[in-house]
């Protein structure tokens, strides 16, 4: 199956994946906005199943609208997008919001547990929130989600401490625990590491190599070593408009397009 | 305004040039000495190489440095890899023309075989591979890297032939027998000098296209076990 990254109704790049590789996310022809200030340009591109796309681009190149667009969170910014985004099959400008951003959950990059809130409820606020209080079920999602976010060692004698007590690396995969209590298919984590120290940095990057099993990752990063050592494939924008999409290791031996090549070795951006 | 990274890769781009002109020298000296059957150069090539060594040892450095510091990709990886690899077939023909020059010595007072046999053809078309090796390395031509690989079989026919040559020599004049030995190895080392100038190219075209093309007919077909 061949995946097509189109800019501007031109094919810029292809990325070949496996042969099983299913379709999560088709988008075509996305553009989206701040008032009339056009900040994303007829992006076409495809988000495989299971797997992790990382985007890459300077500060202002739309990536983060984006990840944003994904799960209508653009809109609760502010913003407005034309183009599609099929989700599942379905036009997500056609489904509900709140059904969406469950099924597309987000993590963002400073941890932000509810600090009113212990451990344990910061993982199924989402679930309470939409009426599930069943305490038996509630402490078995809670372990499962923690077990998954690799946290459950090190908090499961403190469940019932605030989230705000422990470490910003344990905060971040709480809210990591948080976001996959309430079931979704798709994470999106905008700079997740990016607040955190070497160690918490690890233990997140070893984390979506273990979510990316279950669930189909979109990361945007700064980091240009996190997105070649986390990610299947990347893709560059630049000033609004997809650059390049190929696979991960492709992108950072040789890279198709002269402006990824000199935005990965630094020397513009 | 320059970047460290670049300046530092600048420094490596400039060493591996300076170490490759001296091992260009090394081979030219030793060809010279044997198409003279002279030991004018031996002592020369025997100094530099110590020279040839610390380049060595610096290289991987530079290289060293340059990877643990700034964890470049694309284009200036691949240059650090092929640096790496590349320093390495220097330091290998910088030792191999020492061998040839000290082989050299050994039959000053046989210059008559030498050249009835192949061996100053073989030479000649090894010279020209190192010197394209490295050109083909400091102007990033692999258009030029890939003219060398053809010119390897050449040369791995010659180191046949004048081995046979050398053989019926010794048959037909067993007193010879210790200069045709040296003769048979300095054919050898020649040998294995265009290996080291094929490696080079194929480490430059690696460079150049990012593609990965040394032992392709080997490996046809070979899948590596589980």
């Amino acid at each position: 199956m061949v995946f097509n990254a189109q800019t501007n109704n031109e094919i810029t790049s292809k990325a070949t994946h496996h042969k099983h590789d299913a379709i999560k996310i088709s988008v075509k022809d996305l553009s989206a906005y701040f008032g009339k200030t056009k900040v994303l340009k007829n992006i076409s591109m495809t988000i495989p199943e299971k797997r992790v796309l990382a985007i890459i681009g300077p500060s202002g190149c739309g990536k983060s609208t984006f990840l944003r667009s994904l799960n209508r969170m653009h809109e609760v910014v502010g913003g407005t997008m034309t183009g599609s985004i099929i989700f599942d099959g379905e036009d997500i400008m056609k489904q509900d919001p709140v059904y969406l951003r469950r099924k597309i959950g987000m993590v963002f990059q400073k941890p932000n547990p509810f600090p009113t809130m212990s451990i344990f409820n910061n993982v199924v606020a989402g679930l309470k929130l939409n009426g599930f209080h069943n305490k038996k079920a509630l402490a078995e999602i809670v372990e499962k989600s923690l077990i998954q976010a690799a946290l459950w060692d090190e908090v499961k004698d403190i469940l019932h401490k605030s989230g705000a007590d422990i470490s910003g690396g344990q905060q971040q995969r709480l809210c990591i625990a948080r976001t996959i209590a309430i079931n979704p298919e798709v994470i999106l984590m905008d700079e997740p590491a990016s607040a955190l120290d070497p160690l918490s940095t690890t233990k997140i990057e070893e984390l979506i190599f273990e979510l990316k099993k279950d669930y189909t990752i979109v990361i945007v990063t700064h980091n240009m070593q996190q997105a070649a050592r986390v990610s299947d494939f990347t893709t560059f924008f630049y000033m609004g408009e997809l650059i390049e999409y190929s696979e991960t290791k492709k992108m950072f031996v040789a890279p198709a397009k002269k402006q990824t090549e000199d935005y990965i070795t630094g020397r513009f951006g | 305004m320059e970047r460290h990274f670049e300046k530092e890769l600048e420094e490596l781009k400039t060493t591996i040039n300076k170490m490759a002109s001296i091992v260009d020298d090394q081979v030219e000296n030793s060809f010279k000495d044997m198409e003279d059957s002279g030991v004018r150069l031996f002592k020369e090539i025997k100094q530099r190489d110590r020279e040839v060594d610390a380049y060595d040892n610096l290289i991987m450095a530079q290289c060293e440095n340059l990877l643990a510091l700034y964890q470049p990709v694309a284009t200036d990886l691949r240059f650090i890899l092929t640096a790496i690899k590349i320093d390495s077939q220097l330091e290998r023909c910088g030792d191999i023309a020492v061998n040839i020059a000290q082989r050299v010595k050994k039959t000053e007072n046989f210059r008559d075989i030498i050249v009835q046999t192949d061996l100053p053809d073989m030479a000649k078309i090894t010279r020209e591979m190192v010197k394209d090796a490295i050109t083909s390395f400091i102007n990033c031509d692999s258009e030029l890297a890939k003219t060398i690989w053809k010119k390897d079989d050449i040369v791995d026919d010659y180191n046949k032939k004048i081995f046979k040559q050398l053989v019926e020599k010794i048959q037909s004049n067993p007193e010879i027998t210790e200069a045709c030995a040296h003769l048979i190895v300095l054919s050898r080392q020649i040998e294995r000098l265009a290996d080291h100038a094929t490696n080079i190219s194929e480490d430059v075209i690696f460079l150049v296209e990012a593609e990965i093309i040394a032992h392709q007919k080997k490996l046809s077909g070979y899948q590596l076990p589980e």
